[in-house]
């Protein structure tokens, strides 16, 4: 099964959470909330901090998977139909995304704006991720941490002296209408928290598990907020024209007039991790498409995928802004059903618990078959071979947990 | 070994597809780039039209890089401009290493952000690029000549420097900030004015003249084609000496440089600046032009002035600060800590101007609302020491230099306070919200911006709170 540890759950959301949201995502909120930026980025993270405390409760009362759970309500056929519903939902989602990163590579990274081929061989590295699961995700966090600590650091270092950070007062002063457009045209942004839910029963639930995850969740919403506080301090009235923030928030230091623009440095690696992150969608859309089709082999919904998003690419290619507007003033609602009211109306999930246990008896029954017929092994062997049963019982053909169940 | 042969082909096309998707197919020969280093915008002589000048480096693989400007008659945006000069010279323009955009005095007449939201909108120029107003014309400051033979986009760069801004010489502004201000509730911003202070002549090495000095040198150019010439030798672009048309619009806006104060009396603020009188360097070293260039044995070496400031409100052209007024902009203002400044004083009898080496310690300026009305503090905290006097003093009173006499120091409160009610006069009559008092109104009353939006220069109170004090 694949496995992902607490550690790693908590940099996925400490080190790689934020970064989806330094390109595009401050002009955005400010065009809607102006100075108020920092309440719609705040609105969205405490609704979804609230989410994600509900999911770690959820990872409190149960062991079992989302799969499992949904199995345990509404039987197998039920559980496929709604993995299918997400599968489509995660693959829906990862479009925005990639086609931001898409063009913030082509205009920062190139001098100037190359082909599409430039980007192409990101659907390779999403192509792998996908076949392997959420072994990578857990990985690319682990590697993530460092990276992005350094590099953020790094960025926010170089870009602080030049915030004026008055430029965010006064605060509340944009109609609360636009602050809410602020948070509800901002929801394609986030949705991070959802990713608890099928990381359910794949982790270890250990001590202050809920703890240090909404912990580093707290600690991703700080720094993506520091973020947006500097750089609106360095914009201010000029901030919505920014767009691929992330390349522009430290480009003011004098000491480039000698060293350079030392700061693309940061930035490059930063964009690494950003990429890394980019995958996760897609790795969970496979990951619901693996489970409808009993766990099939990887490789084929991957390249079913990821052959659909190079020729989605292709085709918006000149196309971002419609679809962000699509996205984010149009199908918004998506994002609140599936971000936030479903993962909250999961924990109703827990109610189907006689069924639960009905299903632990079934396994249960499952593993007394195993172990009897691993005891009857050892005979069989002891008869066919003409050897001890000592010596049978060491036998390769005998599974390990039989073993132990004989003994 | 198979297995082995597998793994080295297949790291080797990963290599050879990096360097296929790093784009170097996409890059355009480096013979064929032009390596655009300053643009420059002129009003054309059609109307409604504006003339557009790049001083871009060519490079090339020899290692002999050239300079030239490139002038653009009669086109109505910019991005048409970059397109013609690629067209027409066949040049693919590269802004990306743009550091510096210069609009000439008759474009401020308009709103400049007619021409300037090009490069906003670009994301090829870096909006860190330094904006200024020039006297004249802006491809006749492009062309200038250089004293050490560096391109002139490089040379006005220096005066705009960081270095420049916080020893208070000039006001720099970059386009970001500039733009900030015009779309922010000020409307407002200012620019350094460039002007070819001086022409200093000098000849080659075997020449013993010394340096001549002009007045300032702007002149007619022929604009019915695109214009290719080399940058430096101002010689060759055909120049002449016509200082009367380029000066006047400012020195319409100019206001009185000095003043006198009751109690003490005290001559202009004087800015510190660079030995005025360069030396007579030979420009035959200049290595970035051509070989044609350095066979002139006469040149002629321009210095850039940057000490004025014009003052924009809703992107026109409104007020010029002198020299003085920037420096105290400057002071009480911008990022400027350290300057220096000639304060005059009558001691037994006599006039005593000391040159003082100003430290800023604290700058603040505050809008509160004490009695309901609002009142606009200054607050400066300054330490200085004397650098020079103009008179010859006895060696006890120079080993103890660091000790500023009292009447001095309150001589240049006095000045710089003066100077600053000559900037808040100049606001006033202009709406120009030099001191962002609309921004922080609004940012920190914002209640009482609706009734005060319109009314707050008349209406506000000034306080000045400037304390100089010896440096220990």
């Amino acid at each position: 099964m694949d496995k992902i540890s607490v550690r790693q759950i908590c940099f996925l959301f400490l080190a790689m959470m934020p970064l989806t949201k330094l390109i595009l995502y401050p002009a955005t909120v400010s065009y809607w909330s102006a100075n108020d930026l920092l309440l719609s980025a705040a609105l969205n993270f405490v609704a979804e901090g609230a989410i994600l405390a509900l999911l770690l409760l959820l990872t409190k009362k149960t062991e079992k998977t989302f799969f499992d759970l949904l199995r345990s309500a509404f039987g197998k056929i039920g559980a496929k139909i709604v993995y299918g519903i997400f599968a489509l939902y995660f693959a829906f989602s990862a479009l925005l995304p990639v086609l931001e990163h898409k063009g913030f590579v082509l205009q920062i990274l190139y001098e100037n704006v190359p082909s599409i081929l430039s980007f192409v061989p990101l659907f390779g590295v999403t192509f792998f991720a996908c076949i392997k699961g959420f072994k990578t995700i857990g990985r690319t966090a682990d590697l993530a941490m460092p990276i992005f600590l350094l590099s953020f650091l790094g960025l926010l270092f170089l870009s602080v002296m030049q915030a004026d950070y008055s430029a965010l007062l006064p605060i509340a002063a944009a109609p609360p209408k636009r602050l809410l457009q602020g948070s509800l045209f901002g929801l394609p942004w986030y949705g991070d928290s959802l990713c608890v839910l099928f990381f359910l029963g794949h982790f270890r639930n250990e001590k202050h598990t809920a703890k240090k995850i909404l912990f580093s969740f707290g600690g991703g919403a700080v720094a993506t907020l520091l973020f947006l506080a500097t750089f609106y301090g360095i914009y201010a009235d000029i901030a919505v024209k920014q767009q691929n923030a992330l390349a522009h928030i430290s480009k003011y230091t004098t000491a480039y007039t000698s060293l350079g623009r030392i700061d693309l440095f940061f930035v490059f690696a930063l964009t690494l991790v950003s990429i890394f992150y980019l995958c996760v969608p897609l790795q969970l859309s496979v990951h619901c498409v693996r489970k409808i089709f009993d766990d099939c082999n990887p490789v084929f919904p991957s390249a079913a995928l990821n052959l659909a998003f190079l020729v989605l690419v292709i085709v918006f290619n000149y196309s971002y802004l419609k679809i962000q507007t699509l996205y984010t003033q149009r199908l918004w609602w998506i994002y609140l059903i599936f971000c936030y009211a479903l993962p909250a109306l999961s924990l109703f999930l827990l109610l189907f618990r006689r069924k639960d246990k009905t299903l632990l008896r079934f396994e249960q029954t499952e593993e007394t078959e195993n172990k009897n017929a691993a005891e009857r092994a050892p005979s069989l062997l002891q008869k066919k071979m003409n050897v001890s049963p000592k010596r049978a019982q060491k036998s390769p053909s005998v599974p390990k947990n039989n073993e132990r169940g004989a003994s | 070994m198979n297995k082995f042969w597998t793994r080295v082909f297949l790291l080797a096309t990963a290599f050879l597809l990096l360097l296929f998707f790093s784009n170097d197919f996409g890059l355009i020969d480096i013979q064929k780039t032009s390596i655009v280093t300053a643009i420059g915008i002129d009003t054309s002589e059609q109307e409604g039209k504006i003339d557009v000048t790049a001083q871009i480096a060519i490079p090339s693989a020899g290692g002999n890089s050239s300079a030239g400007n490139v002038t653009i008659p009669a086109v109505s945006t910019i991005g048409e401009a970059i397109a013609e000069f690629n067209r027409k010279t066949g040049w693919y323009p590269t802004l990306v290493h743009c550091r510096l955009v210069i609009l000439s005095e008759t474009c401020a007449d308009n709103d400049v952000f007619g021409f300037l939201d090009y490069f906003l909108r670009s994301e090829f120029v870096e909006d860190s690029c330094l904006v200024a107003a020039c006297r004249g014309r802006a491809d006749e400051l492009l062309a200038a000549q250089t004293p050490v033979g560096e391109l002139t986009s490089s040379a006005i760069t220096k005066v705009l420097s960081s270095e420049a801004q916080k020893t208070g010489l000039v006001c720099v502004t970059n386009l970001r900030d500039f733009a900030k201000g015009y779309f922010s509730v000020s409307e407002s911003g200012y620019l350094p004015v460039l002007s070819i202070k001086q022409e200093a002549e000098s000849s080659g090495p075997d020449s013993s003249s010394s340096p001549v000095f002009a007045c300032d040198k702007s002149g007619p150019i022929e604009k019915n084609e695109t214009t290719v010439r080399r940058a430096a030798p101002a010689a060759e672009t055909g120049f002449s000496a016509q200082p009367a048309r380029t000066r006047n619009n400012f020195d319409r806006l100019r206001a009185p440089s000095f003043f006198f104060s009751p109690g003490i009396q005290y001559l202009p603020f004087r800015r510190w600046r660079p030995n005025r009188n360069p030396l007579p360097v030979s420009t035959a070293s200049q290595s970035q032009n051509g070989p044609s260039e350095q066979a002139s044995s006469d040149k002629k070496a321009d210095i850039f002035d940057a000490a004025q400031t014009l003052l924009f409100y809703r992107g026109r052209r409104v007020e010029i600060l002198t020299e003085e007024e920037t420096l105290a902009f400057n002071l009480a203002d911008t990022a400027t800590d350290f300057a220096y400044g000639d304060v005059s004083v009558v001691e037994n009898g006599a006039k005593v101007t000391y040159n003082l080496k100003i430290k800023i310690s604290k700058k603040s300026q505050k809008l509160t609302f004490p009695n309901g009305k609002p009142v606009f503090t200054f607050t400066i905290r300054a330490h200085a020491n004397v650098n020079d006097a103009d008179q010859a003093f006895d060696v006890q009173k120079i080993a103890r230099t660091s000790i500023v006499p009292p009447q001095v120091l309150r001589a240049a409160e006095a000045k710089l306070q003066t100077q600053l009610s000559n900037i808040l006069q100049k606001i006033q009559q202009t709406n120009c919200d030099l001191f962002e008092m609309k921004i922080k109104l609004k940012r920190f009353y914002p209640k009482r911006y609706q009734s005060l939006q319109n009314s707050i220069f008349s209406d506000v109170q000034i306080k000045y709170d400037i304390k100089f004090d010896t440096m220990h």
